[in-house]
């Protein structure tokens, strides 16, 4: 703390003494054309910084300007075009000429608190540009970045519209702490936990959703270490920054119009037998049951779908299996949803003021009815030069989300897919007295669609200020105030003729509060030491805090199923959760490059939380990395084909405190254990004084290649991830009276390879043709973990020491005995005996590499982007199966799927599917390996074709560009998964991904778009 | 511009300095739904909070709320399985799996209930406060005993030896790699502490939370499993004798139907308000109609017996229909859900006596407490001097009587009936496995023989 004190403090010295040089000033005159075409350039920027002048050159590309000569440096600028510095001796006229930039290698990147061209990167990061994928229809941005940059991965757990993803960057390096990136959305730190407290089954609306994707201008994400350690205590699962648009000074208003609408619809459900089908196998296991054990007194004779005139034990029969009927319900529960998306900004500037205001309104029906999605969002931001030395700037983002949701998951309550999927086929929905009801433990679908009344409303409010002044030549200090409020508003009301309304209606209201604010300031140093030194010093310093709150109320006991309202309700109970927590920080950065050739960086951050130990709040988080940029030196620089070579390297550490409990800390009592309606008290949760920061170290090297005048670039990372003192919630054995304790006892590697290669194939006047291609590799491993633990209700996932995170933990089956029908399970201990020690990790949720490939091509006024995106070689459990093949051993109380009909029959049949007997016995043993599928999968995630009319006839009635598009998302799918959607997972919880228990694929969709701007 | 400079410069040390001076004071976050375990058993109010709070963990899901609960009817011959989580179906068919998720929550709970007593008997005994009188202290002292020695006679039942643990966790380490005790161990330690809570406890009638009556009751009990056949009649008798408290009610139905609760049947029952504490068994056993899973319905043979006038009586009020016909199980039933888990009534304490009685060749007293059973549920007096005769009527009307209550299980096992009756094969299946993932955590822990 005292060294940052010091610096601080030798920084303001340094300010303090800084002399401005006045002296007598006279006036250049000069004109500024391309250097190519040697046409003049309007509205270029002249500045001359020391004497804090700025001008526009004219239409002609004239300027005229304050300076000395000798002294007086003048940078012109150019969008579009390189920066040049000049230091003319003499008054005399000044032709200046720029060249166009180099887009790759000028292309500027946001990097932590502030911006690097790209040739001046040490660290890895990755530009997207989310113009090409915001139509397609998922909620969030980041479900939209599916194979958009390498080593992230990202999964849609459910084709429901603004529902959470799972994103991974570089693996996962925590069991307990949270493993998605830090969001920073134009300088706040963002929530992405979701706020929701309505069970969907596992499910979990995205925060993330209720940003409009067409407000950003461009994603950074950041990797290793010296591109996320200034993040420090946050940086260890990457960073995502995202800038939103802004105006351009000296820029006249520009008015943007974009309007999409089309339709989604589920390309693939699930195959269920018919009525006929279900009741064979539900026969053939009554009497191979009552073969295996005759106490259980089951035969031909008294199998259950026998004619129904033929009464046992008072019982009349079910009628035969081909008299049973058919009742298609995924038909019903199943549309083609509307897709819709409208947003119109304003952005301009003039020469002290730029703006950018944005509304949009998107909705989005899930292709499973009720379900929808829209968002209404304003979005406004300013930026104002007080002088030449100091700007201001406000950033808005203000939003409404709507759900309307279900249950589109697990559980009986409510399940829309319980209803629609689960429910055995030849139930009819009435019963004999002609009332719809449920089935076999299920609601009535008809009852639930139309009933349903389940809604979230999310307002969102994402602001920023800041304020920056040049305190002197080389000095400029910042700082910024921001704040993300999130009021979540959920409501359930469940009238008496679904389940969980009766007998007379149930309701709730929840209504959560995050709030979160930053402040930041930063001083950044740039002093001047000559044309071959660049030196580049920040120092700064954050706080934060978080506060959560919701009050929760529940009722029951309604009039009628008129009163909606908890007002209504006869029994009311309610609760109350507050939680907080604070981090403090100071960081340093310095950056130093040689000759623009050798590239030097370090930083510092040291972070203190509130949520770790009485002594151990604080952590430290340095980093170095080191470029090279070899095409600069003179034994390259003469390379023909060559045009681009760096080698850069970085070591650092980043730390996590996310996801991990406010008061983990904490040896806790709870006064929640009333008896009797009076309160009581008891043991909640044991003390871990030495409770401290989980660490990830990095070190990463890499590439950057350019060949043939920049028409093939490759970027290349090889990294490795080390985390120490992982957090977990190590299990403790239960005679102690807890099941767990936070404690820092895991380590986890990653470590993998990442490459992006970009190729322009044709680029002339009518054709321009560009592939970009993405893969990356994660090998994750737990390198230390005292005790195996266990997820999931079914213990269909272990973590365990040397093997990956999410390890699936099966009986591994062998094959069908042929003779008996009985499947043949590895019996790993040798008893004898298929028991809980025979299990075993199999499998993997990881993909071996995964990826994306696009394609643009441009032909006079057309576009044509095509996109895929891959994973291969992981596994996915689909554990829906389990349920949907129990060979009829659950009657009446499930569907089975039509694969179940392939079982075995009659000895000599090879098949993988077992003789149908009991549940979790012998042949339909829960966790058996025969669900496990591979979930590999090539996607084409969006295919747009558009044209652009003419500018010669667009410009006759006044629009500066009009395109129409048509773009299609998921046209086609390649897997050899058998359900609907290999990504599906039934969990957003962390610890249990790649398990299926059926949810709504990620649709096919097709839309029409406009874009219009004037 | 010199001058504008340095007022500039005055905002970052400003900052800094405010900031670094409030850093230790920022960085300090208490909670407000929790307090330190710095400060809990402090005084008399805390103390019957904390008293309250063992109930509470009785009363949870996993033990008394539903879990445990299901393993002693589930376990038995009276339920089918009628829902999807199939380890509910590995009681009926006995053959539980060692990661069976209901056994470990099951096992988990009743620990998590003796680390409650234990933090009160720990605590409580060097509290100074004048509000709190000796007789509420020994009260407090005592309920904690009795519920501690109710916690391992459920662990020995279920699992056989299992570790004894008489003092609260206050790290981590404490109280974990401790080995099992063997099932004698165990029985000396609920013996002791029924015997301590007999001399703690004023002698009331409470029927939601133990006085010296609720022991006795329980030490019956004690004694049935013990086949001290004297001593389950006498402690028996205690209560029944207090016939003005303990009775059994006209019809079978009363102590639970029309949303009855600590009627004078209830020795000791467990209660629900239906709100801030809720008793979701009915979740289990109700219709979708009724807004329950149906996770479980009572058995063909169990209906049969329950509707035939001549086994079941007056209760058939135990099983309903619904309106898909179909039969469910109605001793949980409320909505709230409130219903109470009834853990001692008076008919058990009868027919606790009757079994001691014909054990020790009484048949005509066995006779005379097995009918009083028998006539309230609206069924003929038996006559039989025969004691087997009479023993096998107790077990059948056990069955009944007790059908969703956790009994029957227990019973067929305590009585060496369970291999014939339920038809299994292996004897290793009487006691159910250590749930798998305590043996992961747990290498102290042996697995039961079988598993």
């Amino acid at each position: 703390m005292k060294i940052i004190f010091r610096v601080a403090w030798l920084c303001l010295m340094l300010l303090t003494f800084q002399i401005t040089v006045m002296a007598q000033s006279s006036k250049i005159n000069g004109v500024v054309n391309d250097a190519v075409s040697g046409l003049p350039l309007a509205g270029a920027t002249i500045l001359n910084k020391i004497a804090g002048k700025e001008v526009l050159t004219d239409q002609k590309g004239n300027f005229s300007i304050d300076f000395i000569p000798g002294k007086h440096q003048l940078i012109i600028t150019y969008t579009g075009y390189q920066e040049r510095n000049i230091l003319p001796e003499s008054e005399n006229f000044l032709n200046i000429l720029l060249n166009p930039s180099n887009k790759q290698l000028d292309e500027v990147v946001v990097v932590g608190y502030g911006t690097q061209k790209r040739k001046e990167l040490i660290g890895s990061v990755s530009k997207i540009d989310p113009s090409e994928t915001k139509t397609i229809p998922a909620g969030g941005f980041d479900a939209q970045l599916q194979g958009k940059a390498p080593g992230v991965q990202i999964s849609s757990n459910t084709g429901v519209p603004g529902e959470a993803v799972t994103i991974r960057l570089r693996g996962a390096t925590s069991i307990n702490a949270d493993n998605t990136p830090l969001f920073i959305i134009d300088g706040v730190f963002i929530n992405s936990t979701s706020l929701q407290t309505i069970s969907t089954g596992g499910k979990a609306t995205s925060p993330i959703a209720d940003i409009n994707p067409s407000d950003i201008a461009t994603i950074e994400i950041l990797k290793d270490a010296e591109a996320t350690a200034l993040y420090g205590s946050r940086g260890a699962n990457g960073v995502v920054i995202v800038t939103t648009k802004r105006g351009s000074y000296n820029e006249p208003a520009k008015v943007s119009l974009d309007v999409t609408s089309g339709v989604a619809w589920a390309p693939k459900l699930w195959d269920l037998t018919s009525g006929p089908e279900h009741a064979t196998l539900v026969n053939e296991w009554w009497v191979n049951t009552g073969e295996d054990n005759p106490s259980l007194n089951r035969s031909f004779a008294n199998r259950p779908f026998r004619p129904v005139n033929e009464i046992v034990n008072g019982q009349p029969g079910r009628g035969l299996p081909e008299e049973q009927a058919t009742y298609d319900r995924l038909k019903e529960a199943f549309r083609t949803a509307r897709l819709q998306s409208y947003d119109l900004s304003v952005s301009g500037g003039t020469k002290g003021t730029r703006y950018y205001i944005g509304g949009g309104y998107n909705k989005q029906e899930s292709i499973l009815k009720p379900i929808h999605f829209d968002r209404a969002s304003l979005k406004v931001n300013l930026d104002q030069k007080i002088g030449n030395r100091v700007q201001v700037g406000v950033s808005n983002t203000l939003s409404r989300s709507f759900r309307n949701q279900a249950r589109a998951g697990d559980g009986p309550q409510g399940g829309l897919l319980q209803a629609a999927l689960h429910t055995p086929t030849y139930l009819s929905p009435y019963n004999d007295q002609g009332v719809l009801v449920g089935r076999a433990g299920f609601d009535n679908l008809k009852l639930l669609i139309d009933n349903y009344d389940v809604t979230a409303v999310s307002l969102r409010y994402i602001g920023n200020l800041y304020a920056d002044a040049e305190l002197s030549r080389n000095l400029v200090f910042r700082t910024s105030w921001g704040i993300d409020y999130n009021h979540y508003d959920e409501s359930e009301y469940w009238n008496n003729l679904l389940i969980a309304g009766s007998p007379n209606g149930f309701a709730t209201s929840s209504i959560a509060q995050n709030t979160s604010w930053v402040n930041e300031q930063t001083l950044t140093y740039k002093p001047a030491l000559g044309e071959q030194h660049l030196l580049t010093v920040i120092a700064g310093n954050t706080v934060q805090e978080n506060v959560y709150s919701r009050t929760y109320l529940e009722g029951r006991g309604f009039a009628n199923n008129s009163f909606t309202l908890l007002s209504s309700a006869s029994s009311i109970t309610g609760t109350q959760n507050w939680s907080k927590n604070s981090l403090a920080s100071f960081f340093g950065k310095l950056n130093y490059s040689y000759q623009d050739k050798y590239l030097f960086t370090a930083s510092l951050r040291a972070d203190g939380s509130s949520k770790f130990g009485v002594n151990r709040k604080w952590g430290y988080f340095p980093s170095v990395g080191f470029a090279w940029r070899v095409i600069d030196e003179s034994f390259v620089q003469n390379s023909s084909w060559l045009s681009d070579l760096k080698i850069r390297t970085s070591y650092g550490m980043t730390g996590n405190q996310n996801g991990i409990g406010d008061f983990a800390a904490l040896g806790l009592w709870s006064g929640a254990a009333p008896y009797q309606g009076v309160a009581g008290l008891s043991p909640q949760q044991l003390a871990n004084s030495e409770l401290k920061w989980e660490r990830t170290s990095q070190f990463n090297v890499g590439l950057d290649l350019a060949v043939l005048d920049n028409r093939i670039t490759l970027e290349a990372n090889y990294y490795q991830k080390y985390t120490r003192d992982g957090l977990i919630q190590v299990a403790l054995a239960a005679t102690t009276g807890f099941e767990n304790y936070w404690s820092n006892a895991a380590k986890i590697s990653n470590k993998g390879f990442e490459f992006n290669i970009r190729s322009v194939n044709v680029n002339n006047k009518n054709v321009k043709w560009t592939t970009s291609f993405n893969v990356a590799r994660n090998v994750n491993k737990i390198e230390r973990l005292a005790t195996p633990l266990q997820y999931g209700s079914r213990n269909l996932i272990l973590q365990q020491e040397g093997s990956p995170l999410y390890s699936f933990w099966l009986y591994k089956q062998l094959h069908v005995d042929p003779q008996t029908g009985n499947a043949v399970y590895e019996d790993v201990n040798k008893d004898n005996k298929i028991t809980a020690a025979d299990r075993q990790v199999m499998g993997s949720v990881w993909p071996k590499f995964f990826g994306g490939l696009s394609n643009e091509l441009n032909w006079r006024n057309f576009d044509l982007g095509v996109f895929f995106s891959f994973q291969y070689g992981n596994d996915t459990y689909n554990h829906n199966r389990f349920f949907g093949e129990a060979g009829g051993a659950r009657d009446a109380a499930r569907v089975i799927f039509k694969n179940n009909l392939k079982r075995w029959q009659a000895p000599g049949d090879i098949t993988d599917i077992p003789r149908i007997d009991g549940i979790n016995v012998q042949n339909y043993l829960d966790g058996g390996s025969r669900w496990l599928e591979d979930g590999s999968f090539l996607r084409l995630r969006n295919l747009t074709i558009g044209y652009t009319f003419p500018e010669s006839w667009s410009k006759r009635i006044s629009i500066n560009k009009l395109r129409f598009y048509v773009t299609g998302s998921n046209l086609f799918l390649l897997t050899n998964y058998s359900g609907p959607d290999p990504e599906s997972s039934a969990n957003s919880s962390q610890n249990q991904p790649g398990i299926d228990l059926g949810t709504p694929p990620q649709p096919r969709s097709v839309q029409f778009g406009l874009h219009l701007s004037l | 511009m010199k001058k504008q400079v340095s007022h500039y410069s005055y905002l970052p040390f400003l900052l800094l300095t405010i900031l670094i001076s409030s850093c230790s004071r920022f960085l300090d976050v208490e909670p407000r739904a929790s307090v330190s375990d710095q400060v809990t058993i402090t005084d008399k109010i805390s103390a019957e909070q904390a008293v309250r709070g063992i109930y509470s963990a009785f009363a949870d899901g996993s033990y008394y709320g539903t879990s445990f609960v299901s393993i002693g009817y589930l376990s038995g011959d009276n339920v089918q399985w009628t829902g999807s989580q199939s380890q509910v179906q590995e009681f009926i068919n006995h053959q539980v799996s060692a990661e069976n998720s209901t056994l470990s929550a099951a096992w988990s709970a009743i620990y998590r209930a003796i680390n409650r007593a234990n933090n009160v008997l720990e605590k409580l005994p060097v509290v100074t406060d004048p509000q709190l009188t000796e007789n509420l202290k020994n009260q407090y002292l005592g309920e904690a005993s009795f519920l501690r020695a109710l916690a391992y006679f459920d662990l020995v039942r279920t699992w056989g030896g299992v570790p004894i643990i008489t003092t609260s966790s206050k790290e981590p380490s404490d109280n974990a790699g401790i080995p099992r005790s063997s099932e004698q161990e165990v029985w000396a330690l609920i013996a002791a502490d029924l015997d301590r809570a007999e001399q703690l406890l004023p002698l009331t009638t409470d029927r939601f939370r133990a006085t010296r009556k609720t022991v006795y009751a329980l030490k019956s009990r004690y004694h049935l499993y013990r086949q001290s056949w004297e001593e389950a009649g006498s402690y028996a008798t205690l209560i029944l004798d207090d016939n003005t408290q303990y009775e059994l009610l006209s019809s079978y139905g009363a102590f639970f139907t029309n949303n009855a609760r600590g009627t004078s049947e209830s020795v000791f029952e467990l209660f629900y308000n239906g709100t801030t504490e809720i008793n979701s068994h009915r979740n289990q056993w109700q219709p979708q109609i009724n807004g329950g899973t149906r996770q479980w319905a009572p058995s063909a043979q169990l209906i049969a017996f329950l509707n035939d006038p001549a086994t079941g009586g007056n209760r058939s009020v135990l099983i309903a229909r619904d309106n898909q016909n179909r039969w469910y199980g109605n001793l949980y039933y409320r909505n709230p859900a409130s219903d109470p888990s009834y853990i001692i009534r008076t008919a058990e304490l009868f027919l606790i006596r009757a079994e001691a009685f014909a054990q020790l060749g009484k048949p005509e007293q066995a006779l005379s407490d097995l009918n009083k059973v028998r006539l309230r549920a609206g069924l003929v007096a038996l006559e039989s001097d025969n004691p087997d005769f009479i023993l096998g009527a107790i077990e059948s009307e056990r069955r009944l009587e007790f059908a969703f209550e956790p009994h029957r299980w227990f019973d067929l096992v305590r009585t060496g009936r369970a291999l014939t009756v339920l038809n299994i094969q292996d004897a290793n299946k009487l006691k159910l496995p250590i749930p798998a993932s305590q043996l992961l955590i747990d290498k102290a822990l042996e697995q039961n023989p079988g598993y």
